[in-house]
């Protein structure tokens, strides 16, 4: 029986070859575009999934309630983590961790390392194996942990444990030893780094070792198994009353209002888990998974509109095979014999596709991983669980999509079957439903991608309040000193054509190719209020080379002796102060040091635009380390100009790579994930959007051969070719507009919460959605044109000549 | 007794009237009958027979078969009996296109679950009867008119049956080939088979040994 059904399954697919090819394309390029998606979605749920003790792992962070509101800040100050695990119960590790770069000094390997100060238990909290060595090397306060990779690149093997290390590290020449060996770093971890040492050589160590005041680190704890965090933030009240009184006392006088617990200032935990899906705003957290499984979504809307086509085809199809179960009834056929006739034809077009798209999804991974910039990789998908609910969901998927057809076409009468009568009256609400469903979901992903664009481009295009198109960023990673290569630079350039102007900050605008980010800010009282601000260092020109716009007063000059006490700060910050004149007012900052206001600049979003500008006051200090030097150029030949600022810091830092960019080009690394969306949900629109044309178009075929008769007899009273096409294409329309009506509120909906997470949006209109739905009929109109007109042609003797 | 109509009707509405397609039909079949039902189009002979193959269902009446009630019997119950006892020849053959003759002809003992071994055996007997053993791998569409009701008729017989329901069998042959198989008939009808044809023709009514007419739904007397 079974050899008996896959043998007419496929001399039946065979026969109707053109029919089987479209399905095996649509439903392979479905699953291969569900396949991409969804090892998208996984990959990005599974970052920092792999650590063993993840429930028990998080990471420490304050909330504060300042005048202003609420203040969530994730820095610690030094003696925090060790006075925590001394005072408190429940904590098994605790662990403070700093990013930063180190550079090696080994002749001709000047490489730039990711390294990580840390304490020893931070091997024991998280799961990255250590291959040889002791766990606990950082104990030893003179080893280095580094991973295989990173001891490949420097020595050019593995079995290096107590080789010396030389490395520049903050200015500081520092010797290591070697202590142990780490596997490489999973990419789905968080926390990336090439060799990590102990927290005791952190920046600035012995100087905070015992200040409360000064902030730069994050702070990882492993709570005991039988606590909970909340249990921690309770006891911790204690905690912060003894450590933090002077704060607390301060926002009690600011006017601040204590939060819900009664806490002023309060010690929280954020599930290690839930890093890569947190964001603090400033005022509160944000964890939302929405991004992955938004893009898994996609991917299941598509593998619904291909599953929806499939069984409008089916449907459609069968009533050439009317004869054929009107005779298997006969012959004495049940009706579950037929059912399962039917499903197995339709399991082996699902099961051929799958291999096709498993194939298809294989050959574009590559191309994939480069559009949307992801490590993901389909070979990390074959985890147990994965495979069984891909195997689930295929299942499900064969079973609905080809098992409802086959539930139709068993169930029909045998004499109506045996007569070729297609009683398919009640199956169009169905069918029309199933269109309704599929151009909602076009129509969503089409706003989508417009609304998606469109905040693109706004940001991308937005006035930043800065010059971003000729300045040139170039992060300092060279051997000398900071100071001294800016100094160099300023003379190497000086004099080029092209080259406006040379200065130099400790913070870059944008994302750099150095891929590093961070932001400094400070707390101080000002008129009996505590005030905080963020901190540039700057050199002379800074203003001028990024074209930042002077509100009032002046900025660092060299005609003025004494500017290493001067600040110029912007607009927020002026409010913050709360000055309507804020030139020439005293700060007292860092205890006793009077800085003077020299001059306001207007307000310029020196952060990403999902936040509002804030406070920022630029100093300009000889002895502060800057980072990033800025070139601004002329806008004639700016690429020569771009080589020739290459070629001169090549000859400054022959090791050192040139890490120089574009701050436009910055700015738009920061839209990584906006890009990526906007490429993922155009993509997927498009191929909904040619699915739903395939299957449309295999209705309005199945329309028109019902209505055939009805065509003929209307064309002998003398309806005309528009009005018979208009007739077969008004019922279309009025799908098109039923899923309009569903799919643009829902799609405002989504979309008015996406652009919540930006400061600065766009406005959602109509016309966007109306575009959308026009679009939609517009391709509904185009593809059924194709049948309906032919059959309003044809000669009308034809199709009645049929009965 | 092999199958006994009482007083069957079958209408449906239309405007609200009832338009009667069996009008009070009575009719006791003997085993070893061949009977042929006449009549103009539209008299009701393929409902009658569709009606005596259990294809169809009728509003009044009883309907016997081989001692068994058919009329208050259920779906299952009545696929059974007559995927036991009826073979179907039909006017259009009927043969599914994408099989080949032997797979044609195999199909009914598919659906009686009869072993393989049994059922190569008994195809094979049925394709040397009917002498289309060169045949076998054939599909419908490379057979004459002629050649496809031979196999529907050896598709009918493969399962054994005791009656034989034919409508128009020789409706879409030429003369000769509709004599071929009438003569088929005739032989089978020795064998024992219960045949009951419905025809246009009186040549072809001729073969049967009882003529029933009909009119409108109803039995008539004398044409």
């Amino acid at each position: 029986m079974l050899k008996n059904y896959i043998k007419i399954a496929f001399r039946n697919l065979w026969k109707d070859k053109s029919f089987t090819l479209l399905n095996l394309l649509r439903l392979s390029v479905a699953f291969a575009a569900a396949l991409l998606l969804g090892m998208y979605a996984f990959f990005d749920l599974s970052y920092d999934q792999f650590h063993e003790n993840k429930e028990d792992l998080f990471q420490v962070y304050y909330s504060e309630q300042t005048p202003d509101g609420q203040e969530l800040a994730t820095s610690m100050p030094v003696p925090f983590a060790p006075a925590l695990e001394r005072e408190l119960p429940n904590i098994k590790h605790i662990s403070r961790y700093i990013s930063d770069h180190a550079l090696n000094l080994e002749e001709g390997k000047e490489l730039d390392l990711r390294l990580i100060f840390t304490d020893p238990e931070f091997f024991e909290m998280f799961s990255f194996e250590t291959l040889r060595g002791p766990v606990d090397v950082l104990k030893n306060d003179s080893q280095i942990s580094i991973t295989e990779e990173t001891a490949q690149r420097l020595f050019g093997k593995t079995e290096v444990l107590g080789e010396r290390l030389n490395l520049l590290v903050n200015g500081r020449n520092e010797v290591f030893t070697v202590g142990s060996i780490l596997k490489d770093i999973p990419v789905t971890s968080g926390l990336r780094f090439d060799a990590a040492v102990n927290f005791t050589h952190s920046p600035n160590y012995a100087e905070n070792v015992d200040r409360w005041d000064s902030r730069n680190h994050s702070v990882f704890i492993q709570l005991s198994a039988d606590t909970t965090p909340e249990a921690l933030t309770q006891s911790a009240v204690s905690f912060n009353n003894l450590h933090y009184q002077g704060n607390i006392e301060d926002l009690k006088r600011d006017g601040a209002q204590p939060n819900a617990n009664g806490n002023y200032l309060e010690l929280n935990l954020l599930p290690f888990k839930d890093i890569h899906f947190a964001d603090f705003k400033g005022d509160y957290l944000k964890v939302s998974r929405a991004y992955p499984y938004m893009i898994l979504g996609i991917g299941l809307l598509i593998l619904f509109i291909a599953g929806i086509n499939f069984v409008n085809m089916s449907i459609a199809r069968s009533a050439q095979r009317l004869r054929e179960i009107g005779m298997r009834k006969t012959l004495g056929a049940a009706k579950k014999q037929l059912f399962f006739q039917f499903w197995s034809e339709s399991v082996w077009i699902f099961l051929i596709a799958l291999l096709l798209g498993i194939g298809l999804s294989l050959a574009l991974e590559s191309p994939f991983r480069q559009l949307f910039n992801t490590p993901a990789r389909l070979t990390d998908m074959s985890s147990s669980t994965l495979v069984i609910t891909l195997l689930i969901s295929f299942i499900l998927i064969t079973f609905i999509a080809g098992g409802y057809p086959a539930l139709v076409l068993s169930k029909l009468g045998t004499l109506k079957a045996l007569k070729g009568k297609l009683d398919l009256a009640g199956k169009n609400r169905v069918r029309n439903a199933l269109m309704v469903v599929q151009f909602s979901i076009a129509i969503v992903l089409i706003s989508g991608t417009l609304v998606l664009g469109k905040q693109l481009d706004y940001m991308r295009n937005k006035d930043l309040g800065f010059n971003k198109e000729q300045v040139v960023a170039i992060p300092l990673n060279g051997k000398r000193t900071n100071r001294q290569n800016v100094a160099l630079l300023r003379n190497e350039l000086a004099g080029k054509p092209g080259i406006l102007s040379v200065t130099a900050s400790d913070n870059n605008l944008g994302l750099g190719k150095d891929g590093s980010t961070y932001f400094s800010r400070m707390g101080f009282d000002y008129k009996g209020r505590g005030v905080s601000t963020n901190m540039l260092v700057v050199d002379y020109d800074y203003p001028e080379t990024l074209g930042l716009q002077l509100k009032e007063g002046r900025t660092f000059s060299r005609s003025y002796s004494g500017d290493s006490l001067s600040i110029v700060i912007n607009e927020a910050m002026a409010r913050e102060l709360q000055e309507e004149d804020p030139l020439n007012k005293q700060l007292i900052i860092d205890d006793s040091i009077k800085y003077t206001v020299v001059g306001v600049l207007k307000d310029y979003n020196f952060q990403s635009l999902n936040k509002k500008i804030e406070p920022i006051s630029l100093f300009m200090k000889g002895d502060w380390d800057l980072y990033y030097a800025f070139v601004k150029v002329a806008p004639q030949n700016m690429a020569q100009t771009f080589e020739s600022i290459e070629d001169a810091w090549k000859r400054i830092e022959p090791n050192a790579e040139f890490l120089g960019s574009f701050l436009d080009e910055n700015i738009d690394r920061t839209f990584k994930r906006e890009r990526t969306m906007t490429t993922i949900i155009s993509s997927g629109s498009l191929i909904a959007i040619i699915l739903s044309c395939i299957g449309l178009f295999a209705i309005s075929m199945l329309v028109v051969t019902q209505r055939t008769k009805e065509i003929g007899v209307r064309k002998v009273v003398g309806a005309s070719v528009a009005q018979i096409t208009f007739l077969l294409t008004k019922d279309f329309l009025k799908l098109v507009g039923v899923a309009f009506v569903i799919a643009a509120p829902v799609a405002w909906w989504l979309l008015s919460q996406w652009l919540q997470d930006y400061e600065y949006r766009i406005e959602l209109h109509l016309w966007i959605f109306l575009a959308a739905g026009l679009l939609a009929v517009f391709i509904a109109l185009f593809t059924i044109s194709f049948r309906t007109i032919r059959a309003a042609l044809k000669n009308p003797v034809e199709s009645l000549r049929t009965e | 007794m092999l199958l006994q109509l009482n007083h069957i009707y079958k209408w449906v509405k239309q405007g609200g009237k009832r338009v009667f397609l069996l009008n009070d039909i009575s009719l006791d079949v003997e085993e070893g009958e061949f009977i042929s039902i006449m009549g103009p189009s539209g008299s009701g002979k393929s409902t009658l027979l569709n009606v005596i193959g259990m294809l169809d269902e009728f509003q009044e009446g009883e309907y016997i078969f081989d001692g068994e009630p058919v009329h208050s019997l259920k779906e299952k119950q009545r696929s059974k009996l007559y995927k036991e006892y009826i073979g179907f020849v039909f006017q259009a053959y009927h043969l599914i296109d994408e099989l080949t003759v032997y797979e044609n002809i195999e199909t009914p003992l598919l659906y009686k679950n009869i072993k393989s071994s049994e059922r190569k055996a008994l195809v094979a007997d049925m394709l040397d009867r009917f002498n289309i053993v060169g045949k076998k791998d054939l599909f419908p569409a490379q057979l004459s008119g002629g050649q496809q009701q031979l196999v529907g008729i050896a598709r009918a017989l493969i399962a054994k049956p005791k009656l034989i329901l034919a409508d128009e069998p020789t409706g879409n042959l030429n003369s000769k080939q509709g004599e071929e198989i009438m003569e088929l008939f005739k032989e089978l009808n020795a064998e024992g088979v219960t045949i009951i044809q419905a025809t246009h023709s009186e040549s072809n009514a001729a073969y049967g040994n009882r003529i029933i007419h009909l009119l409108d739904g109803s039995k008539q007397l004398q044409p």
